[in-house]
C-alpha cells in the first residue's frame, strides 16, 4: 500500500470510528431508557439531543436582550437556548483568553528576565521548580479564597496557572538556544538588548510552540476546573449545575459543546505555529 | 568435507526486485540477477551507491522478499531470515540494553543452548576479536570499531555457514576500517581453508573489495555486469595490491564505476553503459 | 589512546567518579539555596502587610502542617473520615498508584500494539488524540453520576489521563525504535516472542518511564480536583473542607504537603528510572 493510499484510508477509518461512537450512543439511548426525572432521560438520543436538550438549555439564561429567564415564567425557546449558550460559551472562553493573555505575558517576560543571566536563572530556580510542582488544579479553593468566585477569580487562577508554564519553558527554550547564534550576533557587535530582541526572542519560538500547545490544553483545564468549583456562569458551571439533578442529557450536550471549543482551539494554534515556524529547520520543528 | 551439493552453496536464479516510489512509479532496484557462489568462496559485491547490491544483499538474508526469481541457500530454497545466514549491518546493530557478553550470546541463546556453554562459545570469540576485557561492559561505552567487532563476534559465535556483510566499516576512519578487515580474515580463515564460511560483503570500497575478495561482482543499476576472480594469494599484504593481475582489475573496477575510461571490454557488456 | 584506555574513562574509573561529586555538590549551589530563602523571606514580608486571614506565614503554615499531620480533629467535624492529614495523604496516594498503574498498563499495550499493527492505530489514535486536546476534567461529573460519590470515580479519571499519555509515549517509542535491531534479532534467528521479550521492552521501557513521570506528576491534581469535586475522603475533600471553613493557612499547609509528596515520589521515580536504565547513553 503506497503512503498515499494509506493515509486516505486512515482517514476513512476515522470518520468511520466516530460514526460507530455516536452509533453507539445512539443504541445506549434506546436500550437504557431511565430518566433522571420525568421526561429527562439520561441517555438522550441525538434525535431528542438536538430538540429537546437543546431546549432545557435556556433554562440557564438569564434574562435580558428582550428574552426573559425560564425562571421569571418565561416559556423554554430555542432563542433563549442559543443565547444561552452564547452568554456562557462567552464566558467561558473569555476567561480563558484573559487568562492566557495575561499569564503568557507575564511569564515571557519573568522567563526572559530570568534568563537575563545565570546568576538570575539559579536565583529563581529552586521556587520556580516547587511551583511546577504544586498541582494547579488542587490551588482552586486557594484562588477562591483569595481572588472571589466570578470573572476576576477566574482569570487570575488560569493566568497562575500559564504563567508558571510559560515561565519554566521560556527559561527553559532561552537555555537551549544554539550558543553559535548568540557567539554569531555578538561577534557582529550587538548588544545585550539587540541580542535579546532581534536573536533571542525569534530563536526560541520554535521550542516554545510545545509550551504554547501545553498552556492551551492546561488553559483548558484550569478554566473548566475552576467553572466546577463554584463559578456563577460558563459552561462548566452549567455542567455541575445540571450534574446535582442528574440531567446527564443536558451535560453531554454542552460537554460536546466544551470538546468542539477545545478541539478547534488546539488545532487552530496547533496549524498557525507551524505555519509561523516554517522556517525553522526540521529538527527544531517541533 | 567437501559436498557436492555445496559447489551451488548460494544460488540466485534470475532474481528481481521492484519497488515502488511514494509517487506511484516502479523502480527496478535488482534486474535479472543470476549468481552462483560456492562454498567457503570471499565475494564481494561493487558498484555505485543505488545500483542494487544492498537490496540483493538483504534478499539473500530474507529481510525483504524478491518480486520475481529463486534464492536458495545450501540447496534449500530460502523464506525468511535464518542463523545459517548471519549478518553484520552498516548501522551499529549492537543492543544497547544488553551487555556485551549477552550481545555475543545471543544468537546462541534464540538457538537454546545452554548457558554455560554459551558463556564460554562467546567469550571464545569476543577474545578472538581483543574484546576480552569489556564483556561486562554496556554498548555506550564503546567506541564505534569496537561495536563493528562485537557485531562480527556475535555474527561468527552464532554459528552459520553463510556470512552477510552490508558495507560494515563503511562509517569507520581508515585506521579501524583496515583493522577490523584483518579481524574479519582472520575469523574467516579458523579453522584453515576447508572450515571456512561462504562470505557476501557488499562495499564501494575497490581496495577494500580488493584485498578480501576471491572474487568481485559488479553491480550498476540493479544489474550484475561484471564477474572478476581475484586470483592472488593469502594473505594479502599492501604490496599484493600492487600485483599486475591486481592492479588490471582495479582498473577494470574503477572504468565499471566511471571512474576511468574503459581499457578492455568487461566480460558480460550486454549493451550496457558506464557513462564515462 | 587503546581501546583498554578508552573503556576506562567512559566506564567511570575514579577519576570520572570525581566529577560525577561536583556535579552532585553543584545542585546545592549557594546561588540556589539563596534564592529559595529569598522567595520565603518576601514572602514573611508580604503577611506583615496583609491580614493572617488572606495570607498565613509561611512558619505558620510550617507549624501548622507538622501539627495536624498526625491529627487535626478539627476535620471530623466537617465528615472527613479520617481526622488527620496523613491518613488522607495515604487515601490519596493509593488512588494515585492504582490509578498509575492500571492506566499505563492500558496506555502502554495500546501504545505498543498501535505501533506494530497499522489498523490498530488506525482506530485508536483518533480517539486518543482528541482525548489528548480535551481536558480529562470535562468527564468527571459524569463519572460521578455512574460510580457514585467514592474512590472509582476519581480513580477512574485518573486511569483516562494516565492511558493517553502513556499510549502517546509507548506509541512513539515503538516507532522511534531503530528498525536494524529487528532485522538483526531476526538474522539471529529470533522468534517474535523473543524479538518482544528481548528487544521491543528492553528498547521502549527509557521512554516509557519518562512518560510514566510526566503522567505521575500530573495525575496528582487531577486526582486532588477528583476528590474536591466529590468524595469523602482524601486531599481533595480537605481542601474542600478547609476551603468551606475559610482557612486559608490549612489550604496552604495541605497543598505544601501535595507538593512535597509529589518532589519525593518523582525523586525516587526518577531514581528507578536511572538505574533500571543505566545503559542509556542519553540518560547520564
Amino acid at each position: 500500500m503506497t503512503v498515499t493510499t494509506r493515509a486516505r484510508r486512515d482517514r476513512w477509518i476515522s470518520v468511520m470510528v466516530f460514526a460507530a461512537l455516536a452509533g453507539i450512543w445512539q443504541i445506549l439511548s434506546v436500550v437504557y431508557t431511565a430518566e433522571a426525572q420525568p421526561g429527562e432521560p439520561m441517555i438522550a438520543g441525538w434525535q431528542v439531543l438536538f430538540t429537546k436538550t437543546f431546549l432545557t438549555l435556556s433554562d440557564y439564561w438569564q434574562g435580558g436582550l428582550g428574552v426573559s429567564a425560564v425562571a421569571d415564567g418565561a416559556e423554554r425557546s430555542y432563542l433563549a437556548a442559543l443565547l444561552s449558550i452564547l452568554s456562557h460559551s462567552i464566558d467561558t472562553i473569555g476567561r480563558l483568553s484573559l487568562g492566557l493573555a495575561l499569564g503568557g505575558a507575564v511569564g515571557l517576560l519573568l522567563g526572559l528576565a530570568v534568563s537575563w543571566s545565570r546568576w538570575t536563572r539559579r536565583l529563581f530556580d529552586w521556587p520556580l521548580q516547587f511551583l511546577r510542582t504544586l498541582p494547579l488544579l488542587a490551588m482552586v479553593p486557594l484562588f477562591q479564597l483569595w481572588f472571589g468566585t466570578y470573572f476576576f477569580g477566574e482569570v487570575l487562577f488560569v493566568a497562575y496557572g500559564i504563567a508558571v508554564i510559560v515561565f519554566a519553558g521560556t527559561v527553559n527554550a532561552v537555555r537551549n538556544v544554539p550558543p553559535i547564534y548568540i557567539d554569531n550576533a555578538r561577534s557582529l557587535g550587538a548588544s545585550r538588548w539587540t541580542l535579546y530582541r532581534t536573536v533571542i526572542l525569534p530563536a526560541i519560538f520554535p521550542a516554545m510552540r510545545s509550551t504554547i500547545l501545553l498552556s492551551l490544553g492546561a488553559g483548558w483545564s484550569a478554566v473548566l476546573g475552576a467553572e466546577y468549583l463554584g463559578a456563577q456562569s460558563g459552561l462548566g458551571y452549567i455542567i455541575v449545575y445540571a450534574q446535582q439533578f442528574a440531567y446527564l442529557d443536558r451535560m453531554f450536550l454542552v460537554a460536546l459543546l466544551f470538546i468542539l471549543y477545545t478541539s478547534i482551539s488546539y488545532w487552530a494554534i496547533s496549524r498557525l505555529s507551524a505555519r509561523l515556524l516554517a522556517w525553522a529547520p526540521p529538527s527544531q520543528r517541533r | 568435507m567437501y559436498n557436492p551439493a555445496n559447489s551451488r552453496m548460494i544460488e540466485l536464479v534470475h532474481v528481481n526486485r521492484v519497488f515502488q516510489r511514494a509517487d506511484g512509479q516502479m523502480v527496478k532496484a535488482v534486474d535479472d540477477v543470476s549468481i552462483v557462489i560456492k562454498e567457503g568462496e570471499f565475494v564481494c559485491l561493487v558498484g555505485p551507491s543505488g545500483c542494487g547490491k544492498s537490496t540483493l544483499l538483504q534478499m539473500v538474508a530474507g529481510l525483504i522478499e524478491p518480486s520475481d526469481g529463486d534464492i536458495a541457500v545450501a540447496g534449500k530454497e530460502i523464506s525468511g531470515p535464518g542463523r545459517e545466514r548471519g549478518m553484520v549491518f552498516q548501522k551499529d546493530s549492537v543492543f544497547p540494553w544488553m551487555r556485551v557478553i549477552d550481545n555475543v550470546e545471543y544468537g546462541l541463546k534464540c538457538r537454546d543452548v545452554p548457558t554455560a556453554e554459551r558463556r564460554d562459545i562467546a567469550r571464545t570469540y569476543l577474545e578472538r576479536v581483543g574484546l576480552a576485557h569489556v564483556e561486562k561492559a554496556w554498548p555506550r561505552e564503546l567506541s564505534g570499531g569496537m561495536l563493528k567487532r562485537v557485531a562480527i563476534a556475535t555474527v561468527f559465535a552464532s554459528g552459520g555457514s553463510v556470512l552477510l556483510l552490508d558495507e560494515p566499516f563503511g562509517a569507520l576512519d581508515y585506521v579501524t576500517r583496515h583493522q577490523l578487515q584483518s579481524v574479519l580474515l582472520d575469523l574467516w580463515n579458523e579453522g584453515g581453508s576447508a572450515a571456512r564460511r561462504t562470505v557476501l560483503f557488499v562495499t564501494h570500497d575497490v581496495d577494500e573489495a580488493l584485498a578480501l575478495a576471491d572474487r568481485i561482482l559488479v553491480f550498476h543499476s540493479g544489474r550484475k555486469i561484471d564477474d572478476l576472480a581475484v586470483t592472488a594469494e593469502r594473505p594479502r599484504f599492501t604490496d599484493s595490491l600492487l600485483l599486475p593481475e591486481m592492479v588490471a582489475i582495479k582498473h577494470t573496477l574503477l572504468a565499471h564505476l566511471g571512474l576511468e575510461k574503459r581499457a578492455a571490454p568487461p566480460k558480460m557488456a550486454a549493451g550496457e553503459r558506464t557513462g564515462s | 589512546m587503546t581501546s583498554a584506555e578508552q573503556f576506562k574513562i567512559l566506564s567511570g574509573a575514579p577519576a570520572v567518579r570525581l566529577s560525577r561529586l561536583k556535579i552532585v555538590l553543584a545542585a546545592l549551589d549557594p546561588l540556589r539555596v539563596a534564592g529559595m530563602v529569598l522567595f520565603v523571606v518576601v514572602w514573611q514580608v508580604l503577611t506583615l502587610g496583609l491580614p493572617a486571614i488572606i495570607l498565613p506565614t509561611p512558619l505558620g503554615v510550617v507549624r501548622r502542617l507538622l501539627s495536624d499531620f498526625l491529627s487535626a480533629p478539627a476535620l471530623s467535624y466537617y465528615g472527613v473520615s479520617e481526622a488527620n492529614l496523613y491518613g488522607n495523604l495515604i487515601y490519596t496516594t493509593e488512588n494515585v498508584a492504582i490509578a498509575v498503574t492500571i492506566g499505563s498498563a492500558i496506555g502502554i499495550l495500546a501504545g505498543l500494539l498501535s505501533a506494530r499493527f497499522g489498523l490498530i492505530r488506525a482506530i485508536i489514535d483518533p480517539v486518543m488524540m482528541t482525548a489528548g486536546t480535551v481536558p480529562i476534567l470535562v468527564a468527571a461529573p459524569f463519572l460521578l453520576i455512574w460510580f457514585g460519590v467514592g474512590r472509582a470515580s476519581a480513580v477512574c479519571l485518573v486511569i483516562f489521563y494516565v492511558a493517553v499519555i502513556l499510549y502517546v509515549f509507548a506509541q512513539r517509542a515503538a516507532t522511534n525504535l531503530d528498525p536494524v535491531y529487528e532485522e538483526s534479532a531476526r538474522t539471529l534467528g529470533a522468534t517474535p516472542r523473543r524479538m518482544v521479550r528481548d528487544i521491543l521492552i528492553p528498547a521502549t521501557v527509557p521512554e516509557i518511564l519518562g512518560g510514566l513521570r510526566i503522567a505521575l506528576a500530573g495525575a496528582w491534581g487531577l486526582e486532588a480536583v477528583a476528590e474536591l469535586l466529590g468524595s469523602q475522603s482524601g486531599i481533595g475533600k480537605v481542601l474542600e473542607v478547609l476551603a468551606g471553613a475559610t482557612d486559608p493557612q490549612g489550604i496552604m499547609a495541605t497543598l505544601l504537603m501535595l507538593g512535597l509528596t509529589a518532589i519525593i515520589v518523582d525523586a525516587l521515580a526518577a531514581f528507578a528510572v536511572a538505574r533500571t536504565t543505566k545503559w542509556n547513553a542519553t540518560a547520564l
